[in-house]
């Protein structure tokens, strides 16, 4: 009987059983975020048609993977509804989705069974070249399929002091980085603005810029020299702009309204995002201890809703690492409740004017929480739904963040067609 | 379950004067038609269509369309009111890669400061004849019942 009961609780369903029960959720995006909790592996023959002469592998990263390696593999995979799987090489026996060579294509398989075929994406033509002061421009931006990326702090400063979030991997990365000659930690801005200028050569190619990295805590104010990278770097891709204002945006810690009005007025960005990680302040304590130290849930909270005073509602956002709330021993022990209480907690904001988006939590094998487990893939469709649902309710638009200007979010995929 | 489309109706449909309309429907059965001269036939059989608009009811029904295995509709026109339809299921958007930055150029070197956020691709499952012609000849032949006495009285009027 104990037994039976424990099953009942502790089973996860399936990648079919989330289709059968969610019919109102497109197959392909409950797939795809299947992918994302599992990671993938790929055969000999899969890799065998991979030319990085050629396709666009991996690069310079803010992130590490899950088999702690840093190779030239896919740097991203397109589906056939122009969605991307950023594929997270995991190791064989931790049961990933296998990506291998299937008629000449490259397809996804699990348990023998093809599920999708996926395409491979070309180099930017910038990838073959070097700065003026010799650097290789693919080591400054790197790209999605239709996003340039620039990491602008590769280091987190919550680590010096061992504050570092608990399920983040930043430093450790960026450290083997380091080790392996992956790049440098920050570019001159004059490094910055040319290759910006070459990959604009390349018409149609880009349609968004994203900039993100580590918190720095330096300043008169706490995140004062945070705010002066992101305007020296934004300043320098401007440009390359006609227009003041152009598509890009920023996810920095949580900056006040007079740094938010300073990254606004001086810099080109349209759109601000603040990731809050986790939403609820107890998790938050516990999971992201320097943000926590450093301005607190509330206030980091608050001065998410104030800076849709200055970017308008629909174009300031905060990212949750889904599931790292059910982290053991202080998490929440029961899914519903955690849905139950993210969603209110992401009304919230959406009344406010701030959208939430997901990204389900992949363990990291070199962050804290290493030997912790992934949320199920039915709470991350729920909540993917749910967050999409208040979209729709408040009228929130997610175009900074969507399927193609970024592609790591299950709920803004659903939001495509709203 | 794909069907090949012929030569004469592929060259009606890569012909720039012939009329072409797209059909999709929302989640909620609502139709939705645009006449676009973008559609064409692709060398690998499939209709292409180009998308220029994120944001549109087009672009948000086929979206629907690829996600849920909703069918589309095109209609074409040629000369001679020569008139088809092909029914055809979305199976892939090229949002980036060769064939989207080739159109994206033309589209621009054709239109000016337009954007394009899609190659839509769509495979063939059936084509009926439209023509008027072709129909009447149909339903003459299978429902004869449908047709008014006087087509059937021994004296025509001219009224």
């Amino acid at each position: 009987m104990t037994a039976i009961l424990l099953d009942k609780v502790e089973r996860k369903l399936t990648l079919n059983e989330v289709i059968e029960k969610y019919p109102d959720v497109p197959r392909i995006v409950i797939l795809k975020t299947d992918v994302h909790l599992r990671g993938v592996h790929f055969t000999d023959a899969a890799l065998g048609v991979v030319d990085p002469a050629i396709h666009q592998v991996r690069g310079k990263s803010l992130f590490g993977s899950r088999d702690g390696q840093i190779k030239p593999l896919p740097a991203s995979l397109l589906l056939k509804d122009g969605t991307l799987i950023l594929p997270d090489p995991t190791p064989l026996e931790r049961s990933p989705y296998v990506i291998d060579l299937v008629d000449g294509r490259l397809a996804l398989i699990d348990n023998d069974e093809l599920l999708e075929f996926v395409d491979l994406t070309e180099k930017p033509r910038y990838y073959d070249l070097v700065t003026t002061s010799g650097i290789p421009m693919k080591e400054i931006v790197t790209a999605r399929p239709q996003r340039l990326d620039l990491i602008v702090s590769g280091y987190c400063h919550f680590g010096t002091r061992g504050n570092s979030c608990r399920f983040c991997d930043i430093n450790s990365h960026n450290r083997q980085q380091a080790k392996e000659g992956v790049g440098k930690s920050r570019y001159k801005p004059q490094e910055i603005s040319e290759t910006i200028r070459e990959a604009l050569k390349e018409p149609g190619r880009f349609s968004f810029i994203h900039l993100t990295g580590g918190s720095v805590l330096a300043g008169d104010e706490v995140f004062d020299r945070e705010l002066e990278l992101y305007i020296e770097t934004l300043q320098a891709i401007g440009e390359n702009f006609a227009t003041k204002k152009f598509p890009v945006d920023v996810t920095t810690s949580a900056l006040n309204e007079k740094q938010l009005r300073r990254l606004n007025d001086e810099t080109g960005i349209m759109a601000y995002t603040s990731d809050l990680e986790v939403l609820n302040e107890e998790k938050f304590n516990w999971v992201c201890p320097g943000k926590a130290d450093s301005l607190g849930y509330k206030e980091w909270r608050s001065r998410l809703i104030r800076a849709v005073d200055i970017f308008g509602r629909g174009y300031v956002g905060t990212g949750i690492v889904t599931g790292v709330e059910l982290a053991k021993p202080f998490g929440y022990t029961s899914e519903d409740e955690a849905l139950r209480a993210n969603l209110e907690e992401a009304e919230y904001l959406a009344e406010h004017g701030v959208t939430t988006w997901s990204s389900p939590w992949v363990v990291r094998p070199s962050s804290d929480f290493h030997d912790q487990k992934s949320p199920s893939l039915e709470y991350c469709i729920r909540f993917a739904r749910g967050l999409d649902q208040l979209r729709v309710k408040y009228g929130l638009i997610i175009d900074f963040n969507d399927y193609r200007r970024c592609g790591n979010h299950p709920d803004t995929d659903l939001s495509r067609v709203h | 379950m794909s069907v090949q489309l012929s030569q004469e109706l592929i060259s009606i449909i890569n012909d720039h004067r012939s009329v072409k309309a797209l059909a999709t429907v929302d989640d909620s059965g609502v139709p939705h038609v645009v006449v676009d001269h973008s559609i064409y036939v692709a060398e690998n059989g499939n209709i292409h269509y180009l998308e220029h608009l994120e944001s549109s009811r087009s672009n948000h029904n086929l979206v629907g369309s690829i996600w849920f295995d909703r069918k589309v509709s095109i209609g074409v026109q040629g000369g001679d009111d020569k008139k088809f339809q092909i029914k055809a299921f979305p199976v892939k958007v090229h949002i980036t890669g060769p064939l989207f930055q080739k159109h994206y150029v033309e589209l621009r070197q054709k239109l000016g400061d337009v954007d394009l956020t899609g190659v839509w691709e769509f495979q063939p499952i059936e084509v009926t004849d439209e023509s008027l012609k072709a129909l009447q000849q149909d339903e003459e032949a299978n429902r004869p019942i449908f047709r008014h006495l006087d087509r059937f009285a021994k004296i025509q009027s001219n009224n």
